[in-house]
């Protein structure tokens, strides 16, 4: 382990010094109307610990991917830029004593992130620890899921909360990269088995049962968990996982076709046997029926994409606060895309989903040069889970789907999803230093 | 008409926002396109193999541990100097194994050897299938299966 020059990554990087500390002054002079560009440390840390990053992969010498950490520090900055913009005292942290604003708990959750991304990219260099561990994995995750859901603290109708102390966590955040892992060891092992032999019934080749049951056991018995518990945003992305994953190990239509059949008799039975999924859809087929109470927040949300227009209002002169509330009561979280679309308007909304598409991008890049097939459906599965999680709520947010409650990746605020996504940037450096390393070793041999 | 011009200078710097982190988007749009072309390449120069066994343990080094063999479509195994994959190992038989690539996948077979053969640290008595990353052991060399 020595270190390494990232020089690519650096370049990308260094426009952030400029782009967040402006946000930050851009913001401040419209809302005051003064030319004080305002306080500045959250910009500043912010910047600090995005180069202290680099620095750090530099330093425990990972030579994976270089465009995942600028991506990811870009999305991030527009995030804390809108962040910082809101009124600080909507939402934070009171912790030892002292009271942390929006902002300034997001920048302490990212230093959380990094850190773990720092670790993982630096010391995970044998992935048997995931491998052979898988049904541990799996196990503990379902536990950690069964306890949230018997006692964990309920906040707006869904009981996904556990607490320790002042810190709250999501441990649903920490089950989606679980299960990835565990649907990745199991798929890597059993590949050659399930794109092989199958029975068939008529034209319909049917997938060997028996080998894919222990597997589908676990996600049943998740996702029941999931959808009892109300995160159906949850359910959604690790429906969409699944199919994914299993669709790229085997390379099968009809196991995609069969899950699509199952989730739509299942989102059936759920309308039907729901009473907040069928508000939910009903909110999505029409909102403006009931928009002052239950389609409230979808209907200002369209408002808001309709007031950003083109070009937007302007970044912090968007968001009028009604008597010192926002219209959007959970715009931090699950409507920053909406807050930027209004301020930034769709060239900034675009501009922030090109992002999440180049991230995609190498995350799928750095799966088709892994040399194992653990690694590449690992790979595979964090990355989808990445774009998927953004599909859900981006599309969410302008009603092109039902409304569910998920997190932007490292725009929204909140600290488990945030570091749920830097463990999964940190372990696709992991595995695309190890591609890179191998490929250097093979260049070296022949 | 301070009015007026901090209007004004707010417009230009939420513009520059903007351009700004489109400049950004240009850099990563550079940096991908510079990959592809780069990666079409090396998946040129790649292609021709069909998968590499690389050698994880090796006391006797031969075949030199760390490094990779190339792969053809079927391999004999053994301390047999003819073999394809030849190992110098007191606990290898002459034709040990066979490792044959039909289809779309890879299988191993052992051809009888006293200490047999290991597929992620099972005995098999049978041709097995393999997957890219699994580890078999032959002998006391351990080698990973890999693209």
């Amino acid at each position: 382990m020595h270190a390494v020059p990232r020089p690519l990554e650096l370049r990308l990087l260094l426009p952030l010094v400029i782009l967040v500390p402006l946000g930050f002054a851009v913001t401040h002079i419209a809302q005051t109307s003064t030319l004080d560009p305002g306080p500045m440390a959250v910009a500043i840390g912010y910047v600090g610990l995005m180069l202290g990053a680099h620095l750090a992969l530099r330093l425990v010498g990972n030579r994976g991917d270089e465009l995942l950490l600028p991506c990811v520090a870009t999305m991030g900055g527009i995030g804390i830029v809108m962040l910082n913009r809101l009124p600080q005292e909507l939402l934070g942290t009171d912790a030892f004593g002292v009271r942390f604003g929006m902002a300034t708990t997001q920048l302490l959750w990212f230093g959380v992130g990094v850190s773990a991304m720092v670790l993982l990219a630096g010391r995970f260099r044998d992935d048997g620890v995931l491998r052979h561990y898988k049904y541990t994995w799996a196990l503990a995750g379902t536990l950690l899921l069964v306890i949230t859901f018997l006692f964990g603290r309920e906040v707006n109708g869904a009981r996904l909360w556990i607490f320790l102390g002042p810190i709250g966590f999501q441990p649903g955040e920490a089950i989606k990269v679980v299960l990835v892992i565990f649907i990745a060891g199991y798929l890597a092992e059993k590949r050659t088995l399930l794109a092989g032999a199958s029975a068939r019934i008529g034209p319909f080749s049917v997938p060997p049962l028996p080998y894919l049951l222990p597997m589908i056991a676990i996600f049943v018995i998740v996702m029941l968990v999931v959808v009892v518990s109300r995160d159906l945003g949850t359910a959604l992305l690790f429906m969409g996982i699944f199919l994914t994953m299993l669709f790229v190990a085997t390379g099968r239509r009809s196991y995609v076709l069969l899950g699509i059949l199952l989730f739509i008799a299942g989102s059936f039975v759920a309308y039907n046997l729901f009473g907040h999924v069928r508000i939910r859809v009903d909110n999505w087929i029409d909102p403006f029926v009931d928009p002052s109470d239950r389609g409230y927040q979808t209907v200002q949300a369209l408002y808001a994409f309709g007031r950003g227009g083109l070009f937007g209002e302007g970044l912090g002169q968007g968001l009028p606060t009604i008597s010192g509330h926002l219209p959007i009561p959970a715009l931090p979280t699950d409507f920053i895309f909406a807050a930027v679309a209004e301020e930034l308007g769709l060239i900034g909304a675009f501009a922030l989903l090109a992002l999440v598409m180049c991230l995609v991008f190498r995350g799928l890049r750095t799966a088709m040069l892994a040399r194992d097939d653990f690694s590449a459906m690992l790979a595979v599965g964090l990355t989808v889970s990445l774009g998927l999680q953004t599909l859900i709520i981006a599309a969410g947010n302008v009603k092109l789907v039902p409304l569910t409650g998920i997190t932007f990746p490292f725009v929204s605020y909140g600290g488990s999803s945030l570091l749920a996504c830097f463990v999964i940037v940190g372990l696709l450096l992991a595995i695309s230093h190890r591609s890179v390393v191998d490929a250097q070793i093979e260049g070296r041999g022949q | 008409m301070t009015g007026e011009v901090l209007r004004i200078l707010l417009l230009v710097l939420q513009l520059g926002f903007l351009a700004l982190l489109y400049l950004i988007l240009i850099g990563f749009s550079r940096a991908l396109l510079r990959d592809l072309r780069s990666a079409e390449v090396t998946q040129m120069a790649s292609q021709s193999g069909i998968g590499r066994l690389s050698v994880v343990e090796s006391p006797a080094d031969e075949p030199a541990l760390g490094s990779a063999i190339a792969l053809g479509p079927i391999n004999s195994i053994g301390r047999e100097v003819n073999s394809t994959i030849f190992i110098d190992d007191d606990f290898v038989s002459g034709l040990h194994a066979m490792l044959t690539f039909r289809g779309r996948s890879w299988f191993i077979e052992d051809q009888g050897s006293t200490n047999g053969t290991y597929v992620n640290g099972h005995r098999i008595d049978r041709p097995v299938a393999l997957s890219f990353g699994d580890e078999l052991t032959i002998g006391r060399v351990r080698m990973r299966l890999e693209r």
